[in-house]
């Protein structure tokens, strides 16, 4: 069902020229979380030093710190999935099973921000991020009404498209900025923001679209079509400093430069990477969920901080 | 008597799947669709009953009118509620994900048995459960509201396709073997006591290693099964067949179209007999001879 983690390694491929810069050939792997089931939405939150992550099919947030290892956050968790950090450094989730997006207040208590569109239930909110204006933007598809484990407790759907959502930055307007994915799951900002970046786990593409200043999207296209047999999808997403795009996809996480070209591949032998996140005090760790485990590596280049 | 099909709706993307007649209407399963459909025999009208169904296939009506289904494609039983949402039950066994529901019936006290097979289709999702080592039927206690439990009900079936009960649910009868997935197709009776736990089973029918077995089956007010089977690629071909509680085929007919998939009686005093099949259709036959059986 899972990768042993006895045999959890980190291993590139597929390198163009270049290719040193993002990673070395054999970097270290730390395994720092255990006995989840579906690890995913990890968060690396620089002003308290930690890592926040989830547990999809576990039910539950978790956070962990270098010293004192993890801790449950929140459980059940409406099977919460992608989180982010707003700018008041509050953790938000894309809730998944109970297919709402909501906020951890300061108290601990939770906010939800959005359960409907259009007077319907949501899909199911799977990965979000905030831009440096306020606004939240997540993507909704419909997988939390099926995946086998992975489904909260009304399974029915009801808005017609896979959407890309953007709440406006004072939280009263959602709108959706993107319906052209079949699965929308990954997504992430260029570090100007004048790219949004989406991925699509059905289609097993990327696709990107300029930000305009009003909040709309425009010019959708694709960016990167992944092929090949190894297990894994699109699903993770992240932009390093250089505007690099780092992506899951078949046998491991995929980095392409700003055209598209890919510079290498992060294999991950022996588990199944769900997501990641740069963290620590440099930018330069990647904390990755699997199926089963969350580890940690080294890269060579600062990845965007989450906030 | 020539059984004589007419198509009533469709044909629709893929095969149609589960079908159940709820007192006025038959809701039968667009399965590649990811609908379920409602022919009106009065209107002769086909409308949607639900989208979205994640590859539903069997379909039951509980005695409260609720719907359950199938879901192949998500590996578990759903339930459909009258308000327009759908819960999902339980997927575990003793722990363990279980592998793809193609078929469902609801006994009188509410239990809902289930084939619970492997399919050729993968299901949806990470593919972060392994199947079962077994493929079996299943059982499905309620304990409270939305509280299920099951439990294993057969263990020396190859992938079961379709169940049914007897008049007196003393006996479940079991079409087990997918010929596509290669197994032998075979359908069995096993006798059942008070607390639904099965005994050894007797086999009713055999089928030849290339030949496409039961999917589907119904009941006849006379106790007989009402069942399809067949294809034109291999063996015997697409046919319905009656079947005694003790296993002779005492009536086959030529079924409307290849493959066909499940059937089940409607109309006025359970008259016609509906089928569903490989080419996407909802057929019906009126006047067999025979009427559906009515359960209290």
């Amino acid at each position: 069902m899972h990768g042993s983690l006895e045999t959890i390694a980190v291993e590139v491929d597929l390198c163009a020229p270049g290719w040193e810069r993002i990673i070395d050939p054999s970097p270290p792997v730390d395994i720092i979380a255990r006995d989840i089931i579906f690890g995913e939405g990890p968060t690396w939150d620089a002003r308290n030093e930690q890592l926040w992550f989830v547990d999809i099919i576990g039910d539950t947030i978790w956070k962990w710190k270098p010293d004192t290892g993890q801790e449950i956050v929140l459980r059940p968790s409406v099977k919460g999935n992608g989180t982010c950090l707003d700018l008041q450094n509050r953790l938000v989730v894309a809730g998944w099973g109970g297919r709402t997006v909501y906020r951890m207040e300061k108290d601990g208590s939770w906010t939800t921000l959005a359960d409907k569109w259009q007077g319907r239930k949501l899909n199911s909110p799977n990965d979000i991020v905030v831009k440096s204006d306020g606004s939240i933007w997540f993507t909704d598809p419909p997988g939390g009404m099926y995946n086998v484990g992975m489904v909260g407790p009304d399974i029915q759907r009801y808005i017609e498209t896979q959407p890309v959502f953007r709440i406006s930055p004072d939280g009263k307007d959602m709108t959706a900025a993107a319906e052209d994915n079949t699965y929308p799951n990954g997504l992430c900002f260029s570090p100007d923001e004048k790219i949004l970046y989406v991925n699509d786990s059905r289609e097993r593409v990327i696709r990107a679209y300029d930000v305009k200043p009003d909040g709309t999207l425009s010019k959708s296209r694709l960016f990167f079509k992944y092929e090949g047999p190894e297990r894994g999808v699109p699903d993770g997403m992240k932009c390093d400093t250089a505007g690099n795009v780092w992506c899951t996809g078949p046998g491991g996480i995929w980095v392409h430069d700003p055209s598209g070209k890919t510079i290498v591949r992060i294999k991950t032998e022996g588990h199944h990477p769900t997501n990641f996140a740069f963290g620590d005090d440099d930018w330069k760790s990647l904390y990755i969920t699997n199926i089963g485990s969350v580890v940690r590596t080294r890269v060579n280049i600062a990845g965007v901080p989450s906030r | 008597m020539t059984w004589n099909f007419e198509r009533v709706a469709g044909p629709c993307k893929g095969r149609t799947g589960g079908l159940a007649w709820d007192g006025k209407t038959m809701l039968f399963s667009a399965v590649a669709e990811e609908r379920i459909l409602r022919y009106d025999p009065s209107s002769g009208e086909t409308s949607v009953f639900r989208r979205w169904t994640g590859r539903m296939n069997g379909i039951a009506i509980a005695k409260d009118g609720t719907v359950f289904g199938a879901q192949e494609g998500g590996r578990r039983v759903i339930h459909f509620l009258a308000d327009g949402s759908t819960e999902p039950t339980e997927e575990l066994l003793d722990g363990a994900h279980h592998n793809q529901p193609v078929d469902l019936t609801i006994d009188s006290k509410g239990r809902v048995w289930i084939a619970d097979a492997y399919n050729m289709q993968p299901p949806y999702g990470p593919p972060a459960y392994p199947f079962l080592p077994h493929a079996s039927v299943l059982r499905m206690d309620s304990y409270g509201p939305k509280l299920w439990r099951l439990s294993r009900v057969t263990h020396d079936t190859a992938g079961p396709r379709a169940v049914l009960l007897s008049p007196d649910e003393k006996a479940l009868y079991v079409a087990d073997g997918d010929v596509e997935r290669g197994d032998v197709c075979q359908l069995f009776a096993y006798p059942l006591d008070e607390h639904g736990v099965a005994g050894h089973r007797k086999t009713l029918l055999n089928f030849s290693a290339n030949e496409r077995g039961i999917e589907g089956m119904c009941l006849a007010s006379d106790g007989n099964i009402i069942a399809c089977m067949g294809w034109n690629r291999s063996g015997c071909a697409p046919s319905i067949v009656v079947v005694t509680p003790g296993g002779t085929i005492v009536e086959t007919h030529p079924a409307p179209a290849d493959v066909p998939m499940r059937c089940a009686f409607g109309d006025a005093d359970l008259g016609s007999l509906y089928v569903t099949a490989g080419d996407g259709a909802l057929y019906r036959a009126k006047g067999i001879g025979r009427k559906g059986l009515k359960r209290s």
